[in-house]
């Protein structure tokens, strides 16, 4: 099937996604640590001689999972083949990977605009083993292999060519990411997440070329911003976009030429016969869906219902894992419309000032809910609240104890405000003056006085109000 | 004739002394390859170290049983090659799960058989070790058969107790069991762990034990069997007590005789014999019928040699001067130092499979070969439950020939050559068990009959080949 295009940019990705199992996919190496090159290996993962591989049965609950998630179908039978090709990462010269039979078709991942980027298919594949050049590509005389990569879990997600700027993309890649947090299959720290991007322009009517090996969803965006540019002015020079595969540099931010198409590769796939073909049942998938936690857009619907927080609100908080948990935590113990609103505005605001992570801090869910009692029970002004919080950034103390021993609590005598307020106008006549010949500004002023004597106990709008009757 | 059930007791006993008749067997096997070539090595210093911690406890059900092992089935600490030149000087760091499960069981190896190099051939003329290929113990002149023809020229000539551990792909442990006259049992596919074994066509692949006594057969096959979860394809189903069946006869037995294999292109002799081992059953309360299979003879080789080669030429991937595979001198980019060490390394006979192979399954040729082959073996599996429904086994000549001279293979085509596997094709596609029972002889050569079972009944082929044991 030929697609129609008509955009001035058609952009298509295949994404690795390294799952976060213990193991590897056909052998029982770990995965992790940061250790010594080539000592995380085995018969297997070495490809020696009369060894075979045995299917790791996490990796693949881990991957009907991430099918389930972006809403693909199923295939009903689990089959490995072999792709073969020479390069020295690759123990064997040939790949256990999917071929005929994904395991998952047809699923989609929604962006903020309402955009719908589609799934061609995900599947299940062995990595090759690394390899370094020392010195730099080209200038090495020899490179160095590490197998403690080879052989470990990974899903090849493939998407429509349905993006059309790079920024979607980028969107793309980030929302994947959060749904791999949101189902747990994914160590952003341990596992490595990579794109092939395919792009071409309309200029050029549409000519296929494909970026390799980007990093991430902000180098993503970079790739695709450069390429595309490249393609343009190359075609502005009286060039012609060839057909071929490109290597992206994140060093030096471009892409250089790798094959082109007369050279692309035959792969000739057989199925696995060291592999035999499992039925993938009704129960292995029903498990697989109980085992998936609450997704995004069951999210935002639950805020939404439950806590009666704007969509708006709902949405941003969901699409970031983490702070969404700790919403859920401090929406059940406190006000929901309040906590929704200094989640997503203060909490993110002290994190950022910091630098932190919502892993780093010292602070919990609980300490936050009893700032955000005190303020909706008016026993604090939400600039008393925003102090504390600065402050548990450092280290966390007892709030309550805290705003007690601090005299911190809102102060709603109208006799010490009516105090503060006359001392503040007696000793600024002029301002007051100012202020009874149309200088609105100058209330400001005056209001600003009486928070500071207040120690920003009182209420900006209380002491405004009754500056406005005092200096009629 | 029970020799090896006799010296098992009798090493267990401690009647024997193993040291001292590990060292008269290994100057025998010594004495035999010179003359016959059937070793790629022979493994004196294991053999020597498994007798003496015999001598000490012997327990195991095969205590002291000499146990020669095809090439390609790994050994640990051995030089194992597979038969290929460009595995030479490999030693492999873990031995096959069979070999394992043999050792355990008090076995003894004394070395690694001569095949043709991956398996590739039908009469061991294949080699590609740098040795000379193997001869017919009863004709020097003649070749043993193949792919594992050490296993079968050792197990006829070796005067000590001793079963040879074979493998098969296409009838690489029934042909070269008929030319040198000895059993030969390929069980079911699954029933035996693959691990270990260097890949020929891993769907196809079976490891199996040739020798001249069904007692040696059927115990060693009882060991080997069973599950491994280090091979996914190994069968879980419970291991029958093969030996028991050397007590049963054949007598109600139904047999199916397979049409298409008698007549041309087979030789009148050939023919002639089994006919009369056919008789000597029927004589014995058996009753037989025609039966036809036209599907697998007709399409059996295409399938096999599209399904074989594609697998293999994936298989030997590896082996191209990097982490495996002999090195040469380090000269150009690595895709033109994989292209010479191959083509300096390989034989003749694997660089035209892994051609082969390659063609078969790339993107323009793969429906029409690989693809479609996968369809036929289907249509052959079906084609065989179907007889089975009928038949309790089936009866054909091994070989459709007597064990050719060497100047007369050296005429054919690869094509003919291929063409001689039509008999033991259909069985190893459908993965069903089979044995060559040897059944006499003709101009001083023995003649082979095979009997074919259903899945997982190798039991049933024991009790008929002790029908002829004793002749
Ligand atoms: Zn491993």
């Amino acid at each position: 099937m030929i697609k129609e295009f008509n955009t001035d940019v058609v952009i298509g990705l295949e994404v690795h996604v390294e799952l976060d199992t213990e193991t590897k996919l056909f052998c029982a190496c770990r995965t992790y640590g940061n250790i010594e090159p080539n000592t995380l290996t085995c018969p297997v993962c070495l490809g020696y001689p009369g060894s075979k591989p045995v299917l790791n049965k996490r990796a693949v609950e881990y991957a009907l999972m991430l099918c389930l998630a972006l809403d693909c179908k199923i295939s009903p039978e689990l089959v490995f083949s072999r792709k073969s090709y020479f390069y020295p990462d690759m123990s064997k010269n040939y790949q256990i990977t999917q071929y005929e039979l994904p395991l998952g078709q047809n699923g989609k991942v929604e962006l903020s605009d309402n955009k719908e980027v589609w799934i061609t298919r995900i599947h299940i594949e062995e990595d090759p083993a690394s390899i370094t050049h020392p010195g730099g590509i080209g200038n090495s005389e020899f490179v160095l292999v590490d197998y403690n990569r080879s052989g470990r879990p990974l899903c090849e997600v493939v998407t429509e060519p349905d993006m059309t700027t790079p920024k979607q993309a980028r969107e793309f890649m980030k929302n994947l990411i959060n749904v791999l947090k949101y189902i747990k299959i994914f160590d952003v720290n341990e596992c490595i997440i990579k794109a092939d991007a395919n792009i071409s322009v309309k200029e050029s009517g549409y000519v296929k070329v494909e970026v390799k090996n980007i990093t991430g969803f902000k180098e993503i965006e970079n790739a695709l911003q450069y390429e595309i540019s490249r393609q343009r002015n190359a075609l502005k020079c009286g060039e012609i976009i060839i057909q071929e595969t490109r290597a992206w540099d994140a060093d030096s931010k471009t892409t250089r030429s790798m094959r082109t198409k007369e050279t692309a590769e035959d792969y000739g796939y057989i199925l696995d016969p060291d592999l035999v073909i499992t039925d993938i049942t009704e129960e292995w998938i029903k498990k697989a869906k109980e085992s998936l936690p609450e997704l995004h857009n069951e999210k935002v619907k639950r805020y939404v219902s439950e806590y009666g927080i704007s969509l708006e609100d709902a949405k941003v908080l969901s699409l970031d894992y983490d702070l969404s948990g700790f919403f859920d935590e401090v929406a059940r113990k406190t006000n929901p419309i309040l906590a929704a609103k200094w989640v997503r505005r203060e909490l993110v605001r002290v994190l950022n000032y910091n630098e932190m992570e919502l892993s780093d801090i010292k602070f919990d869910s609980s300490h936050f809910a009893d700032i955000l009692e005190l303020i909706s029970k008016d026993k604090i002004t939400e600039n008393v609240g925003k102090k504390i919080l600065e402050k548990l950034a450092a280290g966390s103390f007892n709030v309550k104890e805290y705003v007690k021993n601090e005299n911190l609590e809102k102060v709603s005598d109208n006799n010490a405000l009516l105090d503060m307020s006359n001392k503040v106008i007696n000793e600024n006549p002029l301002v007051v003056d100012e202020y009874k010949s149309g200088k609105d500004q100058a209330l400001n002023y005056l209001v600003g006085q009486v928070m500071k004597m207040s120690k920003g106990k009182a209420s900006a709008q209380e002491v405004k109000k009754m500056m406005e009757s005092l200096v009629k | 004739m029970n020799k090896i059930h006799e010296h098992i007791n009798k090493v267990k006993k401690g009647e024997i002394d193993i040291v001292e008749a590990t060292h008269k067997a290994l100057e025998e096997t010594e004495k035999i390859n010179k003359e016959y070539y059937y070793m790629n090595e022979i493994s004196a210093r294991l053999a020597l170290s498994q007798a003496e911690k015999l001598k000490k406890h012997a327990t195991g059900r095969l205590s002291g049983l000499f146990i020669s092992v095809k090439d390609a089935i790994l050994v640990e600490g051995v030089q194992s090659r597979g038969g290929s030149k460009i595995l030479n000087g490999y030693i492999p760091p873990f031995s096959s799960t069979a070999v394992k499960k043999l050792v355990d069981e008090g076995a003894i190896i004394i070395g690694k058989t001569a095949q043709d190099e991956f398996g590739f051939g039908g009469f061991s003329t294949n080699v590609n070790v740098g040795l000379n290929h193997p001869l017919n113990p009863f004709d020097k002149d003649c070749a043993t058969g193949g792919s594992s023809g050490g296993c079968g020229g050792m197990s006829q000539l070796a005067s000590f107790p001793h079963i040879s551990l074979g493998e098969s792909t296409g009838g690489s442990i029934v042909n070269p069991a008929s030319f040198c006259g000895v059993f030969g049992l390929c069980p079911t596919y699954g029933r035996v762990s693959r691990y270990g074994l260097m890949d020929y066509a891993n769907s196809l692949d079976k490891i199996g034990p040739m020798g001249k006594e069904l007692y040696g057969i059927a115990s060693v096959q009882e060991v080997i069997s069973g599950h491994d979860s280090n091979d996914s394809t190994s069968l879980k189903n419970n291991i029958d007590n093969y030996s028991l069946y050397i007590e049963k006869d054949v007598k109600g037995m139904n047999f199916g005789i397979i049409k298409e294999t008698f007549g041309e292109g087979v030789d009148l002799s050939v023919e002639k014999k089994v006919w009369d081992a056919i008789k000597t059953l029927e004589s014995l309360g058996a009753k037989y019928h025609e039966v036809s299979l036209p599907k697998t003879n007709r399409y059996g080789i295409s399938a096999y040699y599209l399904i074989a080669t594609s697998e293999a030429s994936t298989n030997l991937a590896r082996y191209c001067g990097m982490r495996y595979g002999k090195e040469e001198e380090l000269k150009g980019n690595f895709n033109e130092y994989f292209s010479k060490v191959r083509e300096m390394n390989f034989g003749e006979e694997a660089k035209r499979r892994i051609m082969l192979g390659t063609f078969a399954r790339m993107s323009g040729q793969r429906d029409a070969y690989y693809i479609k082959a996968l369809k036929v073996r289907t249509k052959i599996i079906e084609e065989y439950s179907h007889t089975f429904k009928k038949f309790d086994a089936l009866i054909s000549p091994t070989m459709p020939m007597l064990a050719p001279r060497f100047d007369e293979l050296e005429k054919l085509s690869p094509l003919q050559h291929y063409k001689v596997d039509l008999m033991t094709v259909g069985p190893n596609l459908a993965g069903l068990p089979h044995i060559n029972i040897p059944v006499g002889f003709e101009k001083n050569l023995p003649v082979g009959m095979m009997i074919i079972s259903n899945h997982l009944e190798e039991g049933k082929l024991i009790q008929v080949a002790k029908e002829f044991e004793n002749e």
